[in-house]
């Protein structure tokens, strides 16, 4: 079945047609060539295609495409504003919460759907919206530093 | 992925009519279990059906004298960061901040988590505790099951064919009531569980009283064990809980898993509960009467 939906993509209107089965991931790697939400496990475990839908982090690779009609969604490319970073991405860069960077854009989704919600969150809190995002270089303790110094940074 | 047809819902009615056609058709609330069926091969639904787009099953109401009922698509992120859980149902409220990760509990949803029915499934733990009911809607009416029945083991419900769970209903919380909620779990975002438990009880004057003990990771199914809670009655002395974990021991089936062994299991169990209901009867009795 073909659905005709349109969607709030980074703060830009898009129209498309998507078969049922496919997911949101599909749709946005393949078809809108945005390819920062990575496909890791495809499962919903590992957190590397994390995308605000409608303010909120999910696994893209779990959101069939027809169910995003009528959404809004923020990937890893709608963070930056025009030529600067958003202040996670710099501090990322600054504290080195980026090392092989595959986990990065799930990472940095995950930290911007925890400080829409919590302006300072404590270690506590950083690790608790973390828990569905793996990185298997290990470099949690710089990510978590990271997101810290970049919240403490915002006004 | 093998192809289906995607539908949204928008009414129980529209549910009924697809549900009447016959097999190959599917609800989906989050999607986290059905979608990995079909991408493993082991579902092959002609249609899916969106529920969590009917508005009645969003539906979330507390009054002091009814209690909380939650519609059946209600995400688990709600029970996670609700004001009226958080204040009423702290056991539900503390449990809810550790199920799986943000991104599953922003889509996964109480009716299809419940309708799942794992073993290892954790939301179960303090809605047994509260003592929670499940309304059940088909076109032939509306049916009340207590979630303690709702279970039938290994995956299980009493769900039939054309039925699926509208709401649930948790009851008016009594004052001066304590739970706690423990687990022991391979991974930080509770997969792979041991065993975990979710001990709940009241306070009546000086008798602690109404006592819940729900058990995970042990049986085919979330399970109370009332004959242990009836043992706890009163205000239970050490041998009380020494008889309260040989019953709750006598009356659960744990299997060996790779990460753990049955046996091991029993053990992980009689530490946690141990300490779940010292918990309890420390905090109930340190409550000013």
């Amino acid at each position: 079945m073909k659905h005709a939906i349109s969607f709030i993509l980074n703060q830009e209107e898009i129209q498309l047609t998507v078969d049922s089965h496919r997911t949101l991931l599909d749709v946005l790697r393949d078809d809108l060539g945005l390819t920062g939400a990575k496909q890791g496990c495809d499962t919903g475990e590992c957190g590397a295609c994390s995308v605000l839908l409608n303010g909120v982090v999910v696994n893209a690779c779990m959101v069939l495409a027809p169910e995003a009609d009528g959404a809004e969604i923020l990937t890893v490319e709608g963070l930056a504003d025009e030529e600067e970073l958003h202040p996670l991405q710099r501090s990322f860069i600054d504290h080195h919460g980026v090392q092989c960077g595959y986990c990065a854009p799930g990472m940095l989704i995950a930290a911007k759907a925890l400080l829409n919600r919590t302006s300072r969150p404590h270690e506590e809190e950083i690790r608790e919206a973390l828990v569905g995002n793996l990185c298997r270089c290990g470099a949690y303790p710089d990510i978590i530093k990271s997101i810290q110094v970049a919240s403490r940074a915002r006004r | 992925m093998h192809t289906f047809d995607y539908i949204r819902l928008h009414s129980l009615e529209e549910v009924a009519q697809h549900l009447a056609q016959g097999p190959g058709v599917r609800l989906m609330g989050g999607g986290n279990v059905l979608l990995l069926a079909i991408r493993r091969g082991e579902e092959a639904p002609q249609k899916v059906l969106d529920v969590k787009t009917i508005p009645e099953l969003r539906d979330v109401r507390y009054h002091h004298n009814q209690g909380l009922k939650l519609g059946a698509a209600v995400p688990l992120q709600h029970l996670a960061t609700g004001l009226e859980v958080r204040r009423h149902y702290p056991l539900l409220y503390q449990t809810a901040q550790k199920l799986a990760s943000p991104q599953v509990r922003n889509r996964a949803t109480i009716g299809g988590t419940l309708a799942w029915a794992s073993p290892v499934s954790e939301l179960a733990a303090p809605m047994l505790c509260y003592d929670t009911v499940c309304y059940l809607w088909s076109p032939r009416g509306r049916r009340d099951v207590p979630l303690h029945a709702f279970y039938l083991g290994d995956f299980r419900t009493v769900l039939m064919e054309d039925e699926l769970i509208t709401h649930v209903h948790l009851p008016p919380p009594p004052q001066r009531s304590h739970g706690v909620y423990l687990r022991q779990t391979v991974r930080h975002d509770g997969r792979r569980m041991i065993a975990a438990t979710a001990v709940w009880a009241m306070r009546k004057q000086q008798n602690l009283t109404r006592w819940r003990i729900a058990v995970l990771g042990v049986d085919d199914r979330p399970k109370r064990i009332p004959e242990a809670e009836a043992a706890l009655e009163g205000n239970p002395h050490p041998e009380d809980i020494q008889r309260a974990l040989e019953i709750v021991q006598a009356h659960i089936h744990p299997q060996d898993v790779i990460y753990a062994r049955a046996d091991y299991r029993r053990v992980v169990l009689n530490a946690l509960l141990q300490q779940g209901i010292h918990q309890v009867i420390h905090q109930l009795q340190s409550m000013r009467s």
